[in-house]
């Protein structure tokens, strides 16, 4: 059974590009295009992992992780945080709140990729 | 081909960030301490840097991180927010526009020299607001920024040989909360094998503690892995275990390490010394003999004294300091509640579709199709005479005309986008001409056919910069006349039967009519005994070749512009009016049907020709008796409750054949105020209008607007109400005059 990937980025063409990339890997993949967006997504379902962003409109990512990480559903779902490299601050955050995985904004699609499989196999 | 499509999004993204990037520059300039606009700024740059990143747009990513440096220090009050910086800003977000725009030409395409240029001088500028030594390479990068813990803290310094294998050594210590925090272990291990062949493993359960004590949540585990691959270099390796790094203890030891450092190894390592040996030796890592030697040398370091475990430490400091980071979160809280407020009406935009636009355009056509086959079908059940059928189709047209107009309603959109536009406009052309002008926007919210705004923008634009111009003077002559500095310009729009009003307002010299008739009359425009209306002056200016600006400047006063605004709206299917009072100022309106595609018309028999006219112009009908119409056989005027109604017979105006009908009728319709009457033969009522455009022999074609189609398959001319207004008033007009010369 292919492994469902959650996508949060405010970013439409981002999201569609690291959907190009996984849904082609064989994950599959669902998208939040911010955490408020996400939040009501995620409704129970089996999400094998989760890549958010930090700054979004309406909710933050680490807010988000943050929510995400009180739901027993996906109390134990991986999370890879997208980050820049000015953001130590808000990445010791994102760690506080449960994102242990960090992926340095620009990347390319590769990249996300190989970050993805070392988390979660397809 | 997928790809092509997101980076078309990715285009539409950045047009849409950058637009308000802008908006929030501006507003910055008046509340340079809002922290939102602040955010939307940097998100903005954020986001077009992250996105690019994805396409590989080095040339967009290299140059948005600097912008995003920058940013991000004005969002942590390093950097004041000021005017120059604003300014400067507002030259990098054209850069990043000019930089999105060429890849939108050319996905391929290298920046040309002169943006090239550009965009260095620009980074130059920014160089003084950005952090001395914050120097990072922006390009992309997958790295973990946690400095790495080196494990050759103490160097062994006796010699001893090397260990006789190319495999590398990896050593896994995983904390009892990596599950916790959501990491699967072994899934790590698996991506490692896809790198190359994991030679042996062990698996460790020391750490597991008896069974009433164990949390089955916890991870007890560690692994001891010889791992084998080509061209794998230690922070490949490394790099696997980069999300767990915080989460696990690693030591790598690469091919034909020094036996002492397999010493160090097995120092370091929790498990019982004699035991780490043994497994060394299974998994392959070393043979006996290189063992014995190992433990030789751990021993005499033993009696050196060295502290193998100074390394954990600082690494334990790390992590306290972290704790001590998060001593704030509530913080960090109070501030997230205060931005949610601010963000409260952005949610609204998040419940939008995006539509292509060429769907919409396909949904009207065929609704207008619809429409017209739909006037067929109920024309046809009219003669079965079935009153069945009669009823159903009735039915049918009611949510005929629904359906257009929601479909209808999809296409409009609010002008405030459009007019927003104009607060760049005005703050750069001011400060380019020297001139202090503010801009105040009303009637945002009124709402158009987005054909209709995609239109307008370059007639508005022209009609700004003629006011901002020409009509606002100059400070010092301002407070002369007695007026505020400031000048202020005035865009406004509303609904007004039937068609939305645009107004251009300034707050200038005015129109100076004296000097208009003077130009008029020297370009032959008009004759010297002709009596004009103020109204009918202004107009001049919107003839072609009319300009009274002595100078001209690089904006406007050759006298291009005003006659091509004209006929722009006019091609809109819109009048020009303009209304302007000397030394107070001058507003020039543009009057605009609401839609391009269907309107509610009212269908109207003159001898066998139909004709519509748009039924919001229509005030009411009257039956022209036959008294009336012998009494005004020669005059073109009837007294309508006391008021004088000018009429034309359409009959006479399209040269219809045939004798009149025994009854005939006068429509009474108002455009602006003025009513005149169309005589006609027969009134046939309210009539849904797909409005088909004339071909262009029939372009010039005065008193005809356009055509449809009929359910009967006929056609009909959409009469241009307007234009025969004018005409009614003016013959009536013109014989008045002749009879008073008799």
């Amino acid at each position: 059974m292919a492994k469902t990937v959650m996508v949060v980025d405010d970013s439409a063409s981002l999201r569609q590009v690291v959907g190009i990339a996984l849904r082609g890997a064989g994950y599959e993949v669902i998208e939040g295009c911010d955490g408020k967006d996400a939040l009501s997504k995620l409704t129970g379902q089996k999400v094998h992992l989760v890549i958010s962003d930090v700054n979004m409109p309406n909710m933050d990512g680490i807010t988000f992780v943050k929510n995400l990480k009180q739901m027993p559903a996906y109390k134990f779902t991986p999370v890879i945080m997208l980050t820049t490299e000015s953001q130590e601050g808000k990445k010791q955050e994102g760690q506080a709140a449960g994102a242990k995985a960090w992926v340095v904004k620009p990347f390319l699609p590769t990249q996300m990729l190989a970050a993805v499989s070392k988390l979660v196999m397809p | 081909m997928e790809l092509d499509q997101a980076l078309q999004t990715f285009i539409m993204e950045s047009r849409e960030l950058l637009e308000a990037m802008e908006e929030s520059l501006l507003g910055l300039e008046s509340e340079p301490d809002d922290r939102d606009a602040i955010g939307a700024i940097f998100r903005a740059a954020h986001t077009i840097k992250g996105s690019g990143g994805l396409f590989g747009l080095d040339g967009i990513v290299a140059f948005t991180h600097v912008v995003e440096n920058v940013l991000d220090r004005v969002r942590n009050n390093e950097v004041p927010i000021n005017a120059d910086l604003i300014a400067l800003l507002l030259s990098c977000r054209d850069h990043i526009g000019m930089l999105v725009e060429q890849i939108a030409a050319d996905s391929a395409a290298k920046p040309d020299h002169e943006t090239e240029t550009t965009g260095i001088m620009l980074l130059n500028q920014l160089k003084s607001y950005q952090a001395g030594t914050q120097e990072q390479s922006p390009l992309p990068a997958i790295t973990s920024s946690q400095t790495k813990p080196q494990s050759q803290t103490a160097v062994v310094a006796q010699s001893g040989g090397t260990v006789e294998n190319d495999n590398w050594h990896i050593s896994l210590r995983f904390s009892h909360d990596v599950l916790r925090n959501g990491m699967d272990p072994l899934a790590f291990i698996r991506y490692l094998d896809n790198m190359g062949d994991i030679v042996h493993i062990v698996t460790l359960p020391d750490a597991m503690p008896f069974a009433t004590d164990m949390d089955p949540e916890s991870c007890y585990l560690g692994f001891e892995i010889d791992f084998h691959g080509e061209n794998v270099d230690k922070a490949t390796i490394e790099g696997v275990f980069e999300f767990v790094r915080e989460d696990c203890s690693l030591r790598i030891l690469p091919p034909h390490s020094r036996i002492e450092e397999y010493t160090q190894l097995i120092d370091e390592l929790p498990e019982d010394k004699i035991r780490l040996g043994d497994l060394l030796v299974n998994c392959g890592a070393l043979t006996w003999n290189e063992l014995d030697e190992a433990l030789r040398l751990q021993s005499l370091n033993a009696e050196f004294g060295c502290d193998a475990s100074a390394s954990r430490d600082s690494g334990n400091l790390g992590q306290i300091l972290v704790e001590q980071n998060m001593v704030q979160p509530e913080l960090v809280d109070a501030a997230l509640g205060k931005q949610k407020l601010a963000k409260e009406n952005k949610v609204q935009e998040s419940k939008l579709i995006r539509i292509q636009a060429d769907k919409l355009d396909q949904l009207i056509n065929l609704v207008g199709e619809m429409v017209i086959a739909g006037a067929a079908t109920s024309l046809l059940a009219q003669r079965t005479r079935d009153p069945a059928l009669h009823e159903s189709t009735s039915t049918l047209s009611r949510l005929v005309e629904e359906i257009r107009d929601s479909a209808l309603q999809l296409r409009m959109v609010q002008i405030g986008e459009t007019f927003s536009r104009f607060n760049r406009v005005v703050r750069d052309v001011s400060k380019e001409i020297g001139k202090d002008i503010g801009l105040a926007i009303s009637g945002a919210e009124t709402e158009l056919d987005k054909s209709v705004v995609e239109k307008i923008g370059d007639p508005l634009m022209h009609l700004v910069r003629n006011s901002m111009d020409h009509g606002i003077e100059k400070s010092e002559i301002r407070l002369q006349r007695g007026k505020p500095a400031k000048g202020t310009l005035h865009l406004n729009a509303y609904h007004e039967s039937g068609s939305i009003v645009v107004e251009v307002g300034d707050d200038g010299g005015g129109l100076n009519r004296a000097r208009i008739l003077a130009k008029a009359l020297e370009k032959g425009l008009v004759t010297a005994n002709q009596t004009l209306s103020d109204q009918e002056v202004y107009g001049l200016i919107f003839e072609a070749g009319f300009s009274t600006a002595e100078a001209v400047t690089n904006l406007s006063g050759r006298g291009v512009g005003m006659d091509v605004v004209r006929r722009n709206i006019e091609a809109l299917r819109g009048t020009v009016e303009i209304d302007s009072r000397e030394g107070v100022g001058t507003t020039v309106k543009i009057r605009l049907p609401l839609t391009l595609a269907i309107i509610d018309g009212f269908l109207l028999g003159v001898g066998s020709a139909s004709y519509v006219v748009p039924l919001d112009m229509v005030m009411e009908c009257i039956e022209l008796s036959e008294a009336e119409r012998q009494e005004t056989r020669e005059s073109n005027y009837i007294n309508l409750r006391g008021t004088v109604l000018p009429f034309i017979r359409l009959r006479d105006q399209f040269r219809e054949q045939g004798k009149a009908g025994r009854r005939e009728n006068i429509v009474v319709v108002q455009y602006v105020g003025q009513m005149a009457g169309l005589v006609v033969d027969e009134l046939m009522g309210e009539f849904q209008t797909v409005i088909k455009p004339l071909g262009k022999l029939f372009g010039n074609l005065k008193g005809i607007s356009g055509s449809t189609i009929l359910g009967s398959g006929e056609v009909a001319l959409i009469l241009d109400v307007p234009a025969l207004i004018q005409r009614a008033v003016n013959k009536e007009a013109q014989q008045l005059a002749y009879s008073q010369t008799k």
